[in-house]
């Protein structure tokens, strides 16, 4: 078989691949990014006795391999299981889909809430305290200042953090899911055609740079206030002056 | 509501950053119609006492009361948060480094408190920042962002941000100490209107021609306490203190 052969017989296989994929990592990021905001505040803002739990979770989560996440998980919820079914939590474990997106996504969570922290740090403390002078409770000195400027700056860091996501969700494959990875194994234990790989790496290759493409237009919406940058210039030439 | 009616009153107030006492019993009055400038050399504690009027810096102990209202404390911090709230909404703060929000326009950013902290439509308030911006000669700037004016420019904005809430007072900590020399004069000049409106203004300053020329009162402050307090006439042409004499002979 050549490589256009083998992709005109199985592309309806990539293609499931490819939508697992795709759910798993959005699902699994979007899940972090509903949580991340609040865990960033309490990282940013709270003493360390409160900090103390939060921080053993991200140390675990980002010192460990996300493979051995996912085992614990997956495998280690199999040796609850009498425990599980008694919570009635089973019907969720049993499922591998389940167990690779609730790695994902506690994996994730720590990143982003680590992201997002800088992000909030990084918020000038003077416009804090302008919102703060005119009368604006916490709430919303957070909701119409920390958090449109933390996420300003957080904003290329978890692009980031998802296109890396994306590329780790293909250990999902080793626990029976069938995203991109997890098909392209199936289609080359049949075929023994290595170009199938060729494909998968194409395929993924091409989410990340939609993503990417997406992504950047977010950020300059996000950007109307942060001008363009200068022209390249050399070294001789001074900086520009600030205008008047 | 008469010219001597007391709008906001600081009695004793005094601040300690751990064991550095900063502020060691200061009280001032501002009556309507007021234009106080307070003066007094690098680390005399005159930004710090300003920032304690709206509760930026919770003093350590004394009362600070806006038209008759006493800003309750507890455990180093105002008791009910939106008691302070609302007093702050009702004491306009212009601030040395403008502060202002770089990520809205400069109409946003004018227009934000009415709607934010008061709840005013947003036609309403857009009416309004759009008038409080052709006063302070910026009508043509008003989509621009923050980083696109300068720094009198953005001092400019930051003070129709302030007047957009029509306060009761305003506090200005040092407005002009941030600027380019040829740019003092524009943010000078809307001040000096504000004060022939009789707004109630006080004013950190380092400008000894506005504090002289434009407030009524003038408040010296040396290490922590007032030094010397007066009128500027008195205070400029006959100063009681050395610590005063000296420090107006520094700045001329």
């Amino acid at each position: 078989m050549n490589p256009i052969e083998v992709i005109t017989e199985y592309w309806p296989r990539l293609l499931d691949g490819t939508i697992m994929t795709i759910k798993l990592t959005f699902l699994g990021a979007f899940i972090a990014a509903l949580v991340s905001p609040g865990l960033a505040l309490v990282r940013a803002y709270s003493n360390s006795f409160a900090q103390a739990p939060l921080r053993l979770y991200i140390s675990f989560m980002r010192g460990t391999p996300i493979l051995a996440q996912l085992f614990l998980i997956y495998y280690g919820s199999g040796q609850f299981r009498p425990i599980l079914q008694e919570w009635g939590l089973w019907t969720f474990f049993r499922d591998p889909f389940n167990c690779a997106l609730l790695a994902f996504a506690l994996n994730s969570t720590a990143y982003q809430t680590e992201i997002l922290r800088g992000g909030i740090m990084g918020v000038a403390q003077g416009e804090v305290e302008a919102a703060r002078a005119i009368g604006m409770s916490r709430i919303k000195t957070l909701r119409r200042v920390v958090f449109p400027h933390a996420y300003r700056i957080a904003w290329p860091a978890l692009g980031n953090e998802i296109i890396l996501l994306m590329k780790a969700s293909a250990l999902a494959s080793v626990v029976t899911v069938f995203d991109i990875m997890g098909r392209t194994r199936q289609v080359f234990s049949r075929t023994f055609d290595f170009s199938i790989y060729l494909w998968a790496a194409i395929i993924y290759l091409c989410i990340t740079a939609m993503f990417v493409i997406l992504w950047r237009q977010a950020e300059l919406r996000l950007s109307p206030h942060i001008e363009p940058r200068p022209r390249p210039r050399t070294a001789m030439q001074p900086a520009k002056e600030p205008r008047a | 509501m008469t010219q001597s009616d007391i709008i906001l009153k600081a009695e004793n107030i005094c601040k300690s950053f751990g064991t550095v006492e900063v502020l060691k019993g200061i009280s001032l009055d501002a009556r309507n119609h007021d234009v106080i400038s307070i003066l007094g050399s690098s680390g005399s504690g005159k930004s710090t006492f300003l920032r304690c009027l709206n509760f930026l810096e919770t003093p350590t102990s004394g009362t600070v009361t806006i038209q008759g209202e006493e800003v309750l404390v507890r455990d180093g911090k105002p008791q009910n948060p939106r008691q302070i709230e609302k007093i702050r909404a009702r004491l306009g703060m212009v601030f040395q480094q403008f502060n202002l929000w770089t990520h809205r326009t400069v109409l946003e950013n004018v227009m934000e408190g009415p709607v934010q902290v008061k709840g005013v439509s947003k036609a309403e308030a857009r009416d309004k920042a759009d008038a409080l911006l052709r006063r302070v000669g910026l009508q043509d700037r008003m989509e621009m962002y923050p980083s696109q004016l300068s720094g009198g420019q953005q001092q400019r904005v930051a003070i129709a941000r302030a007047l957009a809430m029509d306060p009761d007072v305003i506090l200005f900590d040092e407005p002009t100490s941030a600027l380019d020399p040829e740019l003092v004069g524009d943010v000078l000049k809307v001040m000096q209107d504000l004060a022939a409106e009789g707004r109630t203004m006080i004013v950190v300053t380092h400008e000894m021609g506005f504090a002289r020329e434009v407030s009524s009162e003038v408040v010296f402050l040396h290490e922590g306490r007032i030094a010397e307090q007066g009128p500027p006439d008195q205070m400029f042409n006959s100063p009681q203190t050395d610590v005063f004499k000296k420090f107006i002979a520094t700045v001329k």
